[in-house]
């Protein structure tokens, strides 16, 4: 059943390129070529995230730090809404 | 190291921006050594500091890392200083982890990792007064008690809680805090397998080296531990840290909603830049008038001093002329890098970086090398240092190819020696001075763009970059690199300039002429003669001999053309005055004026384009690790650069300019 849950809640996922600007999400999965290093910078799964702007680099907030990262990296983190 | 009084050695740690070297610079003080890492250019800062037991410590400054597992050449020395794997460099006893308090959460990852290496851990949480203003509530005792080492609350740049920590830092040190993680069966078996094997070959700290080993090795190991370890952060600091609203960041967000504003942003942009550029003009004329008339001084005094000869030509027209004239350029260059520093102070060199990046990804590099490019126009060698945190090779490569080419201070002698020449008035000399700062960007850009799908197949890059929150300027630490650099250039005039103003003034001056006219004596002497030898290269450019002969010289280095000119026209140096009067009264030998504006023109595109700097290209063979790099890059900046003056002096020449 946990695992259903997970899979129903990954479903309803989208990227962070994909969300939407102002809200806040909670990252639930970092899966791609820079997802160590995505997770090093503080982009790893717990963790909340804001997106502040759109377009081929972005802004977002984690833990409170402003990060700008392409959109390619945004791609690989997974958020749902907090 | 080689003093026995210290009694162990501290390990500087922390995420970039943590304010990390502020906190070195407080503890520290004055005493301090900046060297190089074996086989690497990634300068070692170190310092000793007493604790308020009498204890003496040595201090290393380690370079800023996110995690430890390495993303660029700078992080990998961060590694291998804490696993003990850096030749010639022992391992620290304790670990001074530098934590933002106003980014905890995040910065709590690199703290966790240096737990995991087993040395003793005292972490100064700075920034503390930030974190207050900005209503984050910090529990210290809480993340003491969480993580099993003492967290002391700080402000280096105020140095608030410094005596504190120092105190922290007492003999005998905390004992090792215990891993706070633990992974499956499996994963425990395979670490302790690991660090066996590492005790068994010798490893400095098998414990820490084990567990990297395992991590290397195994991606799934790797991404369990990450996760693990952020998921104990994030119950640490459910009980440690109370965020506050986060519209109290408002600030920050304000500010950027303009600095990052598609026009807007470009707006403010080329408005600093273009104050940054008439305010070296601007700014500066006081003081270098003031150096000119202490120079004037001091060659009158000393010529009075000793009587007329060789020896007093050699004091004040060659070693006083050629040294000044360089000195002269001081307030300049320390303008240029008080700005660069202050920029990067208050945060916003970090958003001219985010700014940037759509133009860089054109060519093929991305906002990363925005930085190294901008250190170029102070000087390219910390520029080219600066690569290091260009995680793409490919990348980086191409940026320290072209960076030369942005105008570093070297060139500022020569330029403002020629454009006064063609311009008047501090605005347009200004407008003059960017124009050459960005023909030489623009050409930069061009070449990465040519240069880089050349260097080999690469990974696309990916821009990651942290936008620090803005802060007011750190005076201090301003003040510190600035005068670093006035330092550096100091030295350089008195060493390098030094020792060519001598050898261009013997070359100037022997063999004697029988003839009083300086005009024969010039062109029987060794540098007339060079000057015979080379002119048939240097006349299709609209130069002189002189000129030529000063080209050659400045190969040296650039700010050697200046005194090269004063000395073969016999001129005072210091007086930028009475020198451009007689370039601009200079004649050929038919009777046409020598300095026109094209003349002109040819020159500074020259000195643009030319890699006229020795250091520079040592510098090239130690970060790309081979002479065919920086070799080539020194031939094909130099035939560039011929060919551009060239077609310059020719196309005017053509369209009917003299």
């Amino acid at each position: 059943m946990a695992k259903l849950a997970t899979d129903l809640e990954l479903d309803s996922a989208l990227t962070l390129s994909q969300a939407a600007i102002g809200c806040d999400f909670q990252i639930r999965q970092v899966e791609g070529p820079a997802c160590s290093q995505l997770r090093d910078i503080g982009f790893c799964e717990q963790m909340r995230v804001k997106k502040l702007t759109n377009g081929r680099n972005m802004l977002c907030t984690v833990c409170g730090t402003r990060l700008a990262l392409s959109k390619d990296l945004a791609d690989q983190i997974q958020v749902v809404p907090a | 190291m080689s003093d026995s009084s210290i009694e162990a050695r501290i390990a500087l740690v922390g995420n970039p921006n943590a304010g990390k070297t502020t906190l070195f610079n407080a503890l520290t003080g004055q005493n301090q050594k900046v060297g190089n890492y074996t086989g690497a250019t990634v300068s070692r800062k170190s310092g000793t500091f007493f604790t308020p037991h009498g204890h003496k410590f040595e201090l290393i400054d380690l370079p800023g890392a996110y995690s430890l597992d390495p993303n660029s050449p700078d992080e990998e020395i961060t590694r291998n200083v804490l696993i003990g794997d850096q030749e010639d460099e022992e391992t620290p006893n304790l670990i001074l982890c530098v934590l933002d308090a106003t980014h905890l959460e995040r910065h709590l990852y690199l703290l966790i990792q240096v737990i995991d290496l087993g040395y003793p851990v005292v972490v100064a949480l700075n920034k503390t007064d930030s974190a207050e203003s900005q209503g984050l509530r910090l529990d210290p005792t809480a993340l003491s008690e969480k993580f099993g080492v003492p967290f002391i609350t700080i402000s280096a740049m105020t140095e608030r809680g410094i005596t504190q920590l120092k105190q922290a830092l007492r003999r005998p040190f905390p004992s090792p805090p215990v891993r706070l993680w633990k992974g499956p069966a499996e994963l425990e078996e395979a670490i302790k397998k690991s660090t066996k094997l590492a005790e068994t070959n010798g490893e400095k700290n098998p414990a820490a080296s084990g567990l990297m080993a395992v991590v290397k090795d195994n991606p799934e190991a790797k991404e369990f531990i990450q996760k693990t370890r952020f998921e104990y952060i994030h119950r640490a600091v459910e009980v440690g840290l109370q965020r506050p609203n986060e519209e109290l960041l408002a600030l920050t967000d304000r500010i950027d909603a303009q600095t990052l504003h598609p026009i807007k942003g470009w707006c403010i942009f080329t408005a600093l830049m273009i104050t940054v550029f008439w305010s070296i003009f601007k700014f500066a004329e006081m003081p270098m008038g003031l150096i000119e008339e202490g120079q004037e001084t001091l060659q009158g005094w000393v010529g009075g001093l000793i009587g007329e000869g060789d020896f007093q030509s050699l004091i004040v027209d060659g070693i006083i002329a050629g040294v000044g004239g360089v000195l002269v350029f001081l307030p300049q260059i320390i303008l240029l890098f008080f700005f660069i520093s202050l920029l990067e102070s208050t945060g916003y060199m970090a958003r001219a970086a985010y700014l940037m990046d759509g133009v860089m990804n054109k060519v093929g590099l991305s906002g990363k090398s925005f930085l190294p490019l901008l250190s170029g126009y102070a000087c390219a060698i910390p520029g080219i240092m600066a690569t290091r945190t260009i995680p793409n090779n490919k990348e980086r490569l191409a940026t320290i190819l072209i960076l030369p080419w942005t105008s570093c201070t070297a060139r500022l002698p020569v330029y403002t020696l020629i454009i006064p020449l063609m311009f008047a008035g501090a605005l347009q000399q200004g407008l003059a001075l960017f124009g050459i700062y960005a023909l030489g960007t623009i050409t930069a850009l061009l070449a990465a763009k040519i240069l880089k799908p050349r260097l080999g197949k690469t990974e696309p890059s990916q821009f990651l970059l942290e936008l620090p929150t803005y802060q007011r300027p750190q005076w201090r630490h301003i003040l510190q690199q600035v005068s670093e650099r006035a330092f550096a250039f100091i030295k350089k005039a008195g060493t390098v300039i030094l020792g060519l103003s001598i050898i261009l003034w013997f070359l100037e001056t022997y063999p004697k002429s029988d003839s009083d006219d300086p005009i024969v004596q010039q062109s029987e002497s060794f540098n007339g003669q060079i000057g015979e030898i080379i002119e048939p290269v240097v006349a299709p450019l609209g130069w002189d001999t002189r000129m030529g002969t000063a080209m050659i010289a400045s190969f040296a280095a650039r700010e050697v053309f200046r005194s090269s000119i004063a000395i073969s026209y016999a001129t005072d140096e210091e007086d930028g005055e009475e020198m451009r009067d007689k370039l601009s009264a200079s004649t050929r030998s038919d009777g046409t004026a020598l300095y026109t504006p094209l003349v002109g023109l040819s020159v500074i595109v020259f000195f643009i384009y030319a890699l006229q700097c020795l250091p520079t290209t040592v510098i090239v063979r130690r970060e790309t690790g081979s002479w065919k790099w920086a070799l080539g890059q020194l031939a094909g900046m130099t035939i560039f650069a011929y060919l551009a003056a060239l077609l310059v002096y020719q196309t005017g020449k053509l369209l009917g300019y003299s």
